[in-house]
């Protein structure tokens, strides 16, 4: 690109993420939020930024904006964290500060990214042979996931199964097959499974 | 926002092409307009759709053109899947996921036998197997790339507090050169020891300075890969000084600063200490015409008042680079100019950058 940068040559990489997150917190309209946090998600995919995003605490702002009413703020943001989260001091900061209940309600999500990206997130955030976090694979999030194993949608169907396979115990996929009998405590079932759309 | 159903032929949400933002504030515009999107591991794929080709039997030319970007383990055309009248739809897997990543920047909205082809990935079309591979690769890369930062940031350390001094007076200078957008990260940048870029010798510094900030857009596929992209070309840029052999040694530092690249960890202590011999030799020599010219050098510094002929040059001030060989090549470089560009006696001037140009007894090929 022979183009030279659009953004004010005095500011570094981390004068620009600052930017962004200044601007996240400071603008009223929904369009320029969802631009920037689009924007630093994509970041959050590169680990030469991660220090930076530690540095100004993006990674809380991701884990707040979970819980925002647009739903593409959600999705966004649990991109980023998807996006993140393998790095392991990244994980630990998530893990410490309360993420996963916030992540495991993305599940629940109409929106299609949102609830992937949320599996995924588990799945970094656990370590295979489910030792780490007992949260993450506790009886609801198996029985979510078996549902998801089951679903139409390719992507999320292989995903759940992958999450199954690697990072519960056998004896954990049985105790929530037997469950599923029973009404569904904890998640309620995610809209993706039975799309209204033509 | 749900898919339609994982059946071929549907129209997934994420092959549908978003339309492009215009609302951007002017600080974090792109160079390229684009959709307002988030790229995970999840949607990047090896699988690559592309929609849009004309039906004028192409498939062999589309397959070679994006054959460009990485092995192709194979291709085929979606008959079932919904094409606008007179055109196709073509699959093809990649080998590996960043070639399919490259494929998809590069290829996206370019035009192909008259048409616009539009690119995005597939990853409905993985098979488990595919899926976990892809997953695990992504987290090997990340404790990869992490690793070798940690390692890098330790050894930075130490070379931070030798050159730390040196640095500021070097990025005056080197700021007022016409080196490329040169950007300059003030306080917050040298002193923050996350910032890998403080303890790069001027002229890398400020190459890199450029890579690292002319990747802000919003979609960080081409962000990651812009870093490479423009850290190749100012490496390619840094060739072009005359003194060839030193500045061989500079991509092999900004290498560090490429995020993706780090294949090797050299600290800037074991680069100076390195030294071909042939450049000593070279060095020596240049050293003793140096020592000749200085006085002419002097001479002619001072006498910048003097009539100008031509436009005037923005004047570049003596860097000294903590090198030997980089001041006495400056100094030959200023030397020659000044006897090519005029008869009256000007104030030293030339770029470095501009060296290959400006040499009058042998044209030198830009490489």
């Amino acid at each position: 690109m022979a183009q030279k940068p659009k953004v004010d040559p005095h500011v570094g990489r981390l004068g620009y993420l600052q930017a962004l997150v200044t601007e996240f917190q400071e603008t009223e309209s929904q369009d320029a939020k969802e631009q920037v946090l689009a924007n630093l998600a994509n970041f959050a995919y590169d680990p030469s930024n991660y220090p930076y995003l530690r540095q100004l605490q993006v990674l809380d702002l991701f884990l707040d904006s979970l819980s925002e009413e647009n739903e593409t703020l959600v999705e966004f943001a649990i991109g980023g964290l998807c996006n993140l989260c393998p790095d392991r001091a990244n994980k630990e900061h998530i893990l410490q500060t309360g993420g996963i209940p916030l992540i495991i309600n993305c599940l629940s999500s109409p929106n299609e990214e949102t609830v992937l990206s949320a599996v995924t997130t588990i799945m970094y955030l656990s370590s295979p042979g489910s030792g780490s976090h007992p949260e993450l694979t506790a009886m609801p999030v198996v029985q979510c996931m078996l549902r998801f194993s089951l679903s139409a949608n390719t992507r999320l169907r292989n995903l759940a199964q992958i999450f199954l396979e690697d990072f519960c115990s056998p004896s954990q996929v049985a105790e929530a097959r037997t469950w599923r009998a029973h009404s569904a405590l904890g998640i309620p079932l995610p809209r993706t499974e039975a799309p209204q759309q033509p | 926002m749900a898919s339609s159903g994982g059946q071929l032929g549907g129209v997934f949400d994420h092959h549908v092409q978003r339309a492009v933002c215009d609302t951007r504030a002017k600080y974090r515009e792109g160079r390229r307009p684009r959709a307002v999107r988030v790229y995970t591991i999840n949607l990047e794929s090896r699988y690559l759709l592309i929609q849009g080709v004309p039906a004028v039997g192409a498939m062999k030319e589309l397959v070679e053109r994006f054959a460009l970007y990485g092995a192709i383990e194979q291709y085929n055309a979606l008959d079932e899947y919904p094409a606008e009248d007179f055109t196709e739809v073509y699959l093809i897997k990649f080998m590996n996921l960043q070639s399919a990543r490259t494929a998809k920047r590069k290829m996206d909205e370019q035009s192909f036998f008259g048409g616009l082809l539009h690119v995005c990935y597939a990853p409905e079309f993985e098979t488990v197997e595919e899926t976990r591979k892809k997953l695990q690769e992504r987290k090997a890369y990340i404790a990869r790339t992490t690793k070798n930062k940690d390692h890098y940031m330790t050894k930075k350390k130490l070379v931070t507090e030798l050159k730390d001094t040196k640095d500021f007076r070097q990025d005056f200078h080197s700021g007022t050169s016409g080196f490329r957008a040169a950007t300059r990260n003030t306080s917050s940048g040298n002193s923050d020891p996350c910032l890998p870029y403080s303890c790069e010798l001027p002229l890398c510094y400020f190459s890199s300075k450029c890579a690292c900030s002319s990747g802000e857009h919003t979609d960080r596929a081409s962000n990651f890969s812009q870093d490479s992209r423009n850290h190749a070309e100012t490496a390619e840029h840094c060739m072009h000084d005359d003194s060839s052999q030193k500045i061989q040694m500079k991509p092999l530092k900004n290498s560090l600063v490429c995020p993706g690249a780090q294949k090797t960890i050299t600290s800037s202590e074991a680069v100076d200490r390195f030294m071909p011999r042939t450049t000593q030799l070279q060095e020596r020599k240049r050293r003793r015409e140096d020592d000749r010219k200085t006085g002419t050098f002097l001479e002619t510094s001072t006498s910048s008042n003097e009539v100008m002929i031509g436009p005037l040059l923005p004047d570049i001030p003596k860097v000294d680079m903590h090198d030997d060989s980089l001041n006495t090549t400056a100094n030959l470089i200023r030397n020659k100019l000044r006897e090519v560009i005029s008869p009256v006696p000007k104030p030293p001037e030339g770029k470095l950058e501009d060296v290959s140009t400006s040499r009058p007894l042998k044209q030198r090929r830009r490489i």
